[in-house]
């Protein structure tokens, strides 16, 4: 009886022990994982200086910087950039406000300098590559969860990182992509490499994240690579001058600011 | 006035020099450009050869900012320089408001392409509606006081100098086609004396949110386009018109509008109109003394933004309309408009295509403007186009000779 009891507790101190990996390794689902990298902490508000740098199959660059804020407001979240280069963008700002409500379109304004006036624009330009770059503006933005169906396809390791490797399949017809595959980090939730695939199904382009920092226990990206393999065409992204949590006033995100400039 | 090349060397030297020199480190940036243009249909005749530099010097705080805008035209086919100040003005912030002082553009309303609101900074159409917006526009001297609570903005406007519409030289092939050879322009009375009792007065009331924005305006303001008052000369042998002496002379104007835009579906809807109170128009009538009489008159738009293919599509309906028309007015009760705009970029973003018409309505005409940007190096770009008029009559058909075919070289620094 005794023995019988022994063992049953044995059983029970192995399952105990066991449980947090086989709930992380197996427990969780594709759509869980991909819910955890949609909502890791990432500060109530962001400011940093984001730096694009354009090569072209010849090797030739060409560079964008930015200037951006953004804020979350409960449900909503406001985003306003400041381009400084190249020079004949320098002064436009572009401002959206996006809501957690996935039937909402966001909201974007744009100020052109040479027009002088904050112009309100369609949001409808998810698929659009975002000034010349590799990445879209839905690259850019987050994707919600509940946009795609996510299947857990296997874990693997990269550049020494334990990783989920989950596949999207977009739940609408007619988007850009046909099929994304992310290696997720495995407690981080940062999506370190991505795949995309076209809408004719064929590999398009890769991202790469070759760099992150922790601020304070957030986890921010701040150097990553885009690479079209079908047009080999590469966007460097670097994001430096960060400061996360800084209290950004709710003004900050007004007609007032994109036409006074930083 | 017309300046030697050393003025306007030592001018922008000296200015930039006593910026810097005081500690004050402004930021200096612009661009040069060089603009050659040539008329399609008159054996290739260059219509311009313009060498242009702009520059925009500024400095910033958190409560105050200044900017000057000075600019140079050189032009081929002229000794002298045409050069000025677009802006040169002074800000003051506070939390809830900003001021600003000096020579400024005012830029109002939802339209793209049209005047309808945006009536506080005058145009110079010396090259009609060719040249850029921001150089259209003319600078006015005034104070502007905005005031803001969330995303409402209050705003304020006393401009206490007239400046009117630049119209083109008799000689320039952008010269109106609506006056008779016969004509003579007296211009004795076109000048608005500057002085408190001439000045202009503008308040704007805009609102940007979530599901619209809106813009509310009314201004007290002089008509920036002169009325022709016009007296018939008739010679006594044959007691038929032997001249017409057309006097231009600007009037006080009232007028209140509005404008409007908000998504629906991914596509951008714009609405903007003005109304006009006794607005001076031309007319036959022989009881009304100088051809010229009182009309209400209202100037709307719509129109609708949205994206097809990757292409953003602008698509805008304008209409002109006079109140309790009579019939001997030489302006149409309505006046039609259509614009398209078009534009799309390839390459990573180094090609730029783009299409804008104008299309009148009434008279079949039009204004076409295809125009393609490539980009050479970061800030350097090539610019080449045409403008294309079609029609024999109406505002672009009687420009039909003169189309022309383009290029630009810019550089922005």
């Amino acid at each position: 009886m005794l023995r019988k009891n022994l063992k049953f507790r044995n059983t029970i101190l192995l399952l105990l022990l066991f449980i947090p990996f086989m709930s992380n390794a197996q427990d969780l689902t594709g759509k869980e994982i991909i819910k955890k990298v949609y909502y890791r902490d990432d500060g109530d508000d962001r400011r940093g200086k984001l730096t694009m740098t354009l090569i072209n199959s010849r090797g030739d660059q060409r560079v964008r910087e930015i200037k951006q804020f953004d804020k979350d407001f409960g449900k909503e979240e406001k985003k306003i950039m400041f381009f400084i280069s190249p020079a004949d963008v320098r002064n436009t700002s572009f401002m959206n406000w996006s809501y957690d409500d996935p039937a909402k379109d966001d909201d974007q304004w744009i100020y052109l300098p040479a027009l002088g006036k904050v112009k309100r624009i369609s949001s409808d330009s998810k698929d659009d590559y975002f000034m010349g770059s590799d990445f879209t503006y839905d690259d850019l933005g987050d994707r919600h969860p509940d946009e795609d169906t996510h299947k857990l396809l296997r874990t693997e390791t990269i550049n020494g990182e334990e990783c989920y490797v989950v596949e999207s399949l977009p739940r609408e017809d007619g988007y850009m992509y046909s099929k994304t595959v992310t290696w997720v980090i495995k407690d981080k939730w940062i999506g370190l490499q991505k795949k995309f695939y076209d809408e004719d199904g064929e590999y398009l382009k890769i991202l790469n994240v070759k760099d992150y920092k922790s601020f304070d226990g957030i986890l921010v990206i701040t150097h990553s690579e885009m690479h079209n393999v079908q047009k080999d065409h590469k966007t460097v992204m670097k994001y430096k001058d960060i400061e996360i949590n800084t209290g950004i006033d709710s003004g900050y995100f007004t007609e007032r600011m994109m036409t006074r400039g930083l | 006035m017309i300046p030697t090349m050393r003025n306007i060397f030592t001018l922008l030297v000296f200015s930039i020099v006593s910026f810097t020199s005081v500690g004050q480190s402004p930021e200096i940036h612009g661009y040069v450009r060089n603009y050659t243009g040539a008329l399609t249909g008159q054996n290739g005749d260059f219509s311009i050869v313009q060498n242009t530099l702009d520059l925009d010097i500024e400095k910033s705080s958190f409560d105050m900012a200044f900017q000057a805008n000075p600019y140079i035209y050189h032009y081929a086919d002229k000794d002298e320089l045409d050069y000025g100040l677009r802006e040169a003005y002074i800000d003051l912030y506070t939390d809830n408001m900003d001021i600003r002082l000096g020579k400024q553009q005012i830029i109002w309303g939802k339209a793209d392409g049209v005047f309808i609101t945006d009536v506080v900074s005058p145009k110079d159409l010396r090259e009609f509606l060719l040249p850029d917006f921001d150089e259209i526009r003319q600078g006015i001297t005034a104070a502007k006081i905005d005031y803001f609570s969330g995303n409402r903005t209050f705003e304020l406007v006393w401009a206490p100098v007239f400046v009117p519409t630049h119209y083109p030289e008799k000689e320039s092939i952008w010269f109106p086609k609506s006056y008779p050879d016969n004509y003579i322009i007296d211009n004795s009375e076109k000048e608005v004396k500057a002085g408190l009792e001439n000045s202009e007065l503008f308040f704007k009331y805009s609102r940007l949110s979530s599901s619209f924005d809106v813009e509310l305006m009314a201004g007290y303001m002089w008509d920036d386009d002169p009325a022709m008052h016009t007296r018939r000369y008739m010679d006594p042998q044959t007691m038929t018109v032997d001249s017409v002496v057309a006097t231009p002379k600007h009037h006080r104007l009232s007028l209140a509008g509005g404008s409007f835009s908000t998504q629906i579906e991914g596509v951008v809807l714009r609405s903007e109109a003005a109304y006009y109170m006794d607005k001076k128009f031309a007319t036959q009538n022989p009881a009304d003394r100088d051809g010229i009489t009182e009309k209400d008159y209202a100037h709307y738009l719509v129109g609708a933004d949205f994206i097809v293919g990757g292409a953003n599509v602008s698509l805008q309906f304008i209409q002109e309309t006079i109140m309790d028309y009579e019939e001997p007015l030489v302006q149409d009760e309505f006046s039609n408009t259509m614009t398209f705009l078009m534009n799309d970029d390839y390459l990573n973003n180094k090609l730029t295509l783009e299409l804008f018409a104008y299309i009148g309505l009434d008279n079949e005409d039009a204004l076409i403007r295809p125009k393609a940007t490539y980009e050479l190096h970061n800030g350097l770009n090539l610019i080449t186009g045409a403008n294309l008029f079609t029609g024999t009559k109406g505002r672009f058909g009687q420009y039909n000779a003169n189309d022309m075919a383009y290029f630009k070289l810019r550089y922005d620094f």
